[in-house]
Order: structure tokens, then sequence, then C-alpha cells
């Protein structure tokens, strides 16, 4: 079966500490659940988190809707955005099937991002691997006055940006991402076809506004 | 003596008292008063009393927080966790009790700690554990810990199943199968629309025609399977299918098949080098004017209905098949992804009779509605022929059927693949659906159409198999 891996890249530096880091897996948590009462996302998405902070970590490898469960998350130290990429590029690299003749690969990951902040390391170096790779698409999410949206726009052109680090704020965000993997998934399964443009995913709510 | 000595000591010492040399008798006395002597023994019981209180109360805290992975279950599948006491360092506890398993479908095994079942419902269950360690006051309440378990919806009950609106332009039937004669053979067809459109209350796509022309001895069967993008693929499988079979009803008497009966037998007599040469033209020529004729009747229909013609992107896949004394005579053309595949009469060998369209390479799947398939240099590669003694199957499906029991293409090629769909079709599959191709069977049709029922996932597209036996 051609699964659907979504990457989750989440920023878990210090800054995140209290109700924003709360907010993210709350957040995570509810799309599990609404995910899992999509007949299409269930069978096909599988999802993995990555989170950044001094050091960037796979906490979830690329697992099943069905069995994954969210493990807790700490806020501390920088912003090893650039790690974190590079340990996605990695992988994609190895996690995601490719096509031969003698299987049918996986479909091309959807990548979220969301930082609170600006790169502490050399972020360069880790999206050239990940430019590297092919995805159908990558959203990055600015959250709060403190993210640098030059800085996401360089590795996507999909950035948008969230004015608050609140727990609705952060919420709307995750129920977007919600809406797109369901759609997502409901696409390939009916066209067999990948989505690869923006503005093929449901309209973001208001709370997110597009940078452009 | 001694103890006392020492403690008060230390509690004078606490209170930065020290007991000089001058004191020492003094001190003695004191420690000898029978009522400072039970004042230690009370405070040393309270104490060992209050440490027996905090490990406790500790202990309990500890086991409450602390985390036990229990793996997600599903609905309607086994589950099975083991709660492993010893593991979990849990040797102090005494007596426990599992609680809120009721209709939930799982029950819990004290002798194999074993907590298992059918889930019957879903969501995030909260199972209780009551329990008391040992060092616990008989009268004490029990202590709780919560299980949180993940049980997973059913798929199956994910989807939903909402028919299409009858009333919508160009609407047809949702489920469709047929069965009857081919030639002297029999056929069977099933043509069902996908879960991913009952989900959504949206059409069929796919589609299938068959004839036979008591005339000239020919008959045909189309399959087509209209393209999920394209919001009137309905009908244009549906014309793909039926416009093919008028130009035959209409034009096969007109075509010089008497020579073609000719140049057939001395190609079976091997009488004439030319003979494949000559075949080929006429296959070439024959199912070329069909497939345009399928182009332009589903164009001048876009046209009259005033819709474009992109709206009925549909594939095509056709057999016209003819039996002589020395064998059948399979003419075949193709375009887009659906396979046609011939079976010898002992299943050892499996003949592809097109060269699938692929959308991973060479461009994407083409379709019947696509002008430029005529003009490309890739064209005689969708025609094919074989002249065979005998055959025990020739089959036309849609990718709904090969994607889920073929998976790449490269396995269409294999006959071991095909015995085992052929396996699979007579039952051997997890439903026990039997199609029963041996006797006189009037429910083929209905069979067929049950066994498409089967459950793959990631596979929920429209499902049609034609098979000819």
């Amino acid at each position: 079966m051609r699964r659907l891996p979504v990457y989750l890249l989440l920023d878990t530096s210090g800054s995140m500490t209290g109700e924003p880091i709360e907010a993210v897996k709350n957040g995570v948590q509810m799309m599990i659940s609404s995910l899992r009462q999509n007949p299409q996302a269930i069978e096909t998405a599988f999802l993995s988190v990555i989170t950044f902070d001094s050091i960037a970590q796979q906490i979830i490898p690329l697992t099943d809707l069905a069995s994954f469960q969210m493990v807790d998350l700490k806020a501390t130290g920088v912003t090893a955005l650039g790690d974190a990429l590079k340990l996605t590029a990695q992988k994609i690299e190895t996690e995601v099937a490719k096509t031969t003749t003698e299987q049918k690969g996986d479909w091309k990951p959807l990548v979220f991002i969301m930082t609170d902040g600006i790169p502490t390391d050399n972020w360069e170096i880790g999206l050239a691997e990940f430019k590297k790779v092919k995805t159908a698409f990558t959203v990055a999410c600015a959250a709060g006055a403190g993210a640098d949206t030059n800085v996401l726009k360089q590795i996507t052109d999909t950035v948008v940006s969230l004015e608050n680090t609140d727990s609705s704020s952060i919420g709307k965000f995750f129920q977007w991402v919600t809406a797109s993997i369901g759609v997502t998934s409901t696409r390939i399964e009916d066209s067999g076809k990948e989505l690869t443009n923006f503005k093929e995913l449901p309209p973001p709510p208001s709370e997110l506004n597009i940078v452009v | 003596m001694e103890e006392i000595k020492r403690y008060l000591q230390s509690f004078l010492f606490q209170n930065k008292i020290d007991i000089p040399r001058s004191k020492q008798s003094l001190f003695e006395d004191f420690i000898s008063d029978e009522i400072n002597i039970t004042a230690v023994k009370i405070i040393k019981e309270k104490q060992q009393m209050m440490m027996r209180n905090w490990n406790l109360i500790n202990r309990i805290d500890d086991i409450t927080n602390q985390s036990v992975f229990l793996p997600n279950g599903t609905v309607n599948k086994t589950y099975e966790a083991k709660i492993d006491f010893i593991q979990l360092g849990w040797d102090d506890i005494i007596s426990y009790e599992i609680q809120n398993l009721e209709e939930t479908g799982l029950s819990f095994d004290r002798e194999k700690e074993l907590l298992s079942g059918n889930p019957k419902i879903s969501g995030d269950l909260k199972i209780k554990m009551l329990f008391k360690i040992d060092g616990e006051a008989e009268e004490t309440p029990l202590n709780e810990k919560v299980f949180a378990v993940i049980i997973n919806p059913d798929p199956k009950s994910l989807w939903k199943n909402i028919e299409s609106d009858k009333n919508a332009p160009f609407s047809k039937e949702d489920n469709a199968a047929a069965a009857g004669s081919f030639l002297d053979k029999k056929i069977v067809v099933a043509s069902k629309r996908g879960r991913s459109h009952a989900n959504v209350g949206s059409f069929r796509e796919d589609d299938f025609a068959f004839r036979n022309f008591s005339s000239n001895g020919w008959s045909v069967l189309a399959v087509s399977d209209g393209a999920g993008s394209s919001s009137l693929s309905r009908k244009g499988s549906q014309l793909a299918c039926d416009t093919l079979i008028e130009y035959f009803e209409e034009n096969l008497d007109k075509e010089n098949l008497k020579e073609f009966d000719e140049i057939l037998f001395s190609h079976y007599k091997k009488t004439d080098s030319d003979s494949s040469k000559k075949i080929s033209y006429f296959v070439y020529n024959t199912l070329l004017k069909a497939a345009h004729f399928v182009n332009q009747k589903i164009e001048e229909f876009a046209t009259e209905n005033n819709e474009e013609l992109k709206k009925f992107h549909a594939t095509l896949i056709f057999a016209l098949v003819k039996k002589y004394d020395f064998g059948y005579a399979i003419l075949t053309f193709g375009v887009g992804d659906c396979p046609i595949g011939l079976l010898n009469k002992d299943l050892t060998e499996i003949t592809l009779m097109n060269v699938i369209d692929v959308s991973e390479f060479g461009g994407g799947t083409r379709f019947i509605t696509m002008p430029e398939i005529f003009q490309s240099d890739k064209l005689s590669s969708r025609f094919g022929f074989k002249l065979v003694n005998d055959f025990s199957y020739l089959m036309l499906m849609t990718d709904g059927i090969y994607d889920p029991k073929f998976v790449v293409e490269a396995n269409l090629e294999k006959i071991e693949r095909w015995n085992e769909f052929l396996s699979d079709l007579k039952g051997n599959n997890e439903d026990g659906s039997k199609v029963d191709f041996e006797n006189e069977n009037a429910d083929i049709a209905a069979q067929l159409s049950t066994w498409m029922d089967f459950w793959s996932p990631g596979n929920h597209d429209d499902r049609t198999l034609a098979i000819i036996y």
C-alpha cells in the first residue's frame, strides 16, 4: 500500500515553555484523534514527529495513525532548525519507499514546520540537504512575533504566520494541518494524484496569515 | 539508656546547647527521668510512623504516575496487551481490581495479567485499577490508577455508502453486473462503484459493454475507466463502450471480413509468408477506425452538450474475438492503464495483450478522448493480435482491480500472480467469496459482484472485471 508520509517539525526551544508547548502537544493529539475518523487518512497517513531545540531529534518515527501515541514534549535550549531540516532529509531518504518496477512507492511526503524563533545554527547547510529530497509540499508556520518569516521563506514558498503563541492560535494551526492532511489523503485515493500546490489545500483560518 | 542519651544529646545540640563537664551529672539525672524517657520513646515512634506514611504515599504516587505502555487497538480486531506486574516493579501491590471494562469488549485475565478481547467501541478508554500496596492499613480506601488505551474505529465502518443522485445529468447505476455467452464461451462482468465514490455519493466512473454479432461471427468486449479528475467521466466511459459497440454493429460487415478469414487461414497453415503483415494491417485499420469513431462520438457529444471534451476523459480497452475451426483470433486495442490478459488453456502462460499507460512513466495516463493519441508514435503499440487454439480466460480489468491484486505492472507479466488471482476468485480469500466458473451457474454475475467487495487498504477506486471463460 502506498503510504502518505507526514513529517511534523516542532520547535521545542526554551521560549516555547509553558502554554505554547502544551498547545503544540494538544494540537498534535487533537489532530490524531480527528484524522482517525477519516477513512482515507487512517489507512494512508503515516506520521513522524521531529523536535528541535539545541539538537534535532526524531521523537516518533514514521508511524501509522492507528498505532500512533503522542509523547511528552519538554521545552528547553535553543533553536537548531538547520539540524532538524537535515535530519528530516535523512529520515525521508530512509523511511519513504521509492517506486520501482517491483513495488509501488509511497506518496511524496508532506512536511509541516512550526517555530517561534530564529534558527541558532547554520541552517543553510541543513536546508541544502532538505532541498535534495522530494516532498509534495512543505508548509512553515512562524508562531508569534519572534519568528523570522524571511528564513522560512527560503525553506518553502508556503509560509503562514500566527500573531500569538497562545493555545487557541496554535490550535488553529493544527486544525488546518489536520484538514490539509485529510484533503491530501482523500485526493490521492480518489484520483491517484498528489497535491503539489498550496492553493489546493483547504483555505487557512483567519488566524493564519499567509506570508507573501 | 545509651539510645536515650544519644537522642537527647543531639536534640540539645540541634538547639545549640552544649553540655559542659560541670553539667554532666545534671544531664545524667535528666536522661534518667521517666518523663523524658517516655517522651523520647513517643517521639521516636511518631517519627517512624511518619516515615512509613511518607514512604507509602510516595510509592502510591509513583505507581499512579508510572507510565505503562499499552498499544492502541482497533474495533473488531483482536486486542492483547500484557500488564506485567513484575516487570513494572509492582510486587508490592498486594491486591487490585480492574474496572471500567464493561461494554468495551475487553477483559482482564489476572492469571496471565493479560488485557484482551475484541474492542467494541472506539475512543480513548480509561481503564481503572484500584490497588492496595503492602503496608497500607486494612481500612484505608483503595488507590486509583488509570490506564489510557486508544481504540481506533474499524476503518470499514468509517466509509459511508451514499447513493449517487439519480436525477443528476448522465446518472448511472452504482453497480452493474452481467453474464452471458461470448462466442462459444461464457462471459461474466461486474462493475462496482469504489468506496471513495460511495463515501461522498459520487458516481461510478467505470463502465463496460459486450456484444455478439451473429451476422459475421465476431464478438466484442469493452471496458472503460473514467478519469477521476474529469467531472463527467461517468458518461465518457459509458460512451466509450457503447459507441464502440455501435461502430462494430454498423461497420463490421462492411469490412473485408472474408479476406481476413482467408488471411488468417493461410497464417494458420503458414502458406503465406506475408500473412503476419497482412494481419497487422487489418487489425490496425479496423481497430483504429473503431477507436477513432469513439473519439469522434464523444467529442460530438461534448459539443452538443456545451461541455468541454476533457470533462469526459476515459480510458478504453477492448477485444474483438472470433472463433475459427483452427482457433480463436483475438484482436485488441488499449489506451490508458487497464490491462487485457490472455491465459492459455493449461494456465502456464499469460499474454499481456496491451502495453499499459502508467502515470509515473511516459507522462501520465492517456485517454480515448485525447486526439493526440492518434498522432503519437506509440500508436502502433496500442494494438494486439493473437491466434490461439484455445484459451482458459481472457480478462479485461480496470486499475481498481489491478492495483490491489497485482500492485505493479511488472506483476501482470507473471503467470504465478495470475494463478494466485484465479485462486482468489475461486474462493481463496479472507471473505471466502467464490466465483464458480466450472458449472452451469446462473448466479455467476452476482458472485463476481460479491467477490469484488474485497477489502484492500488504500484501494477504494471503482472496480470492473470482465472475464471470458
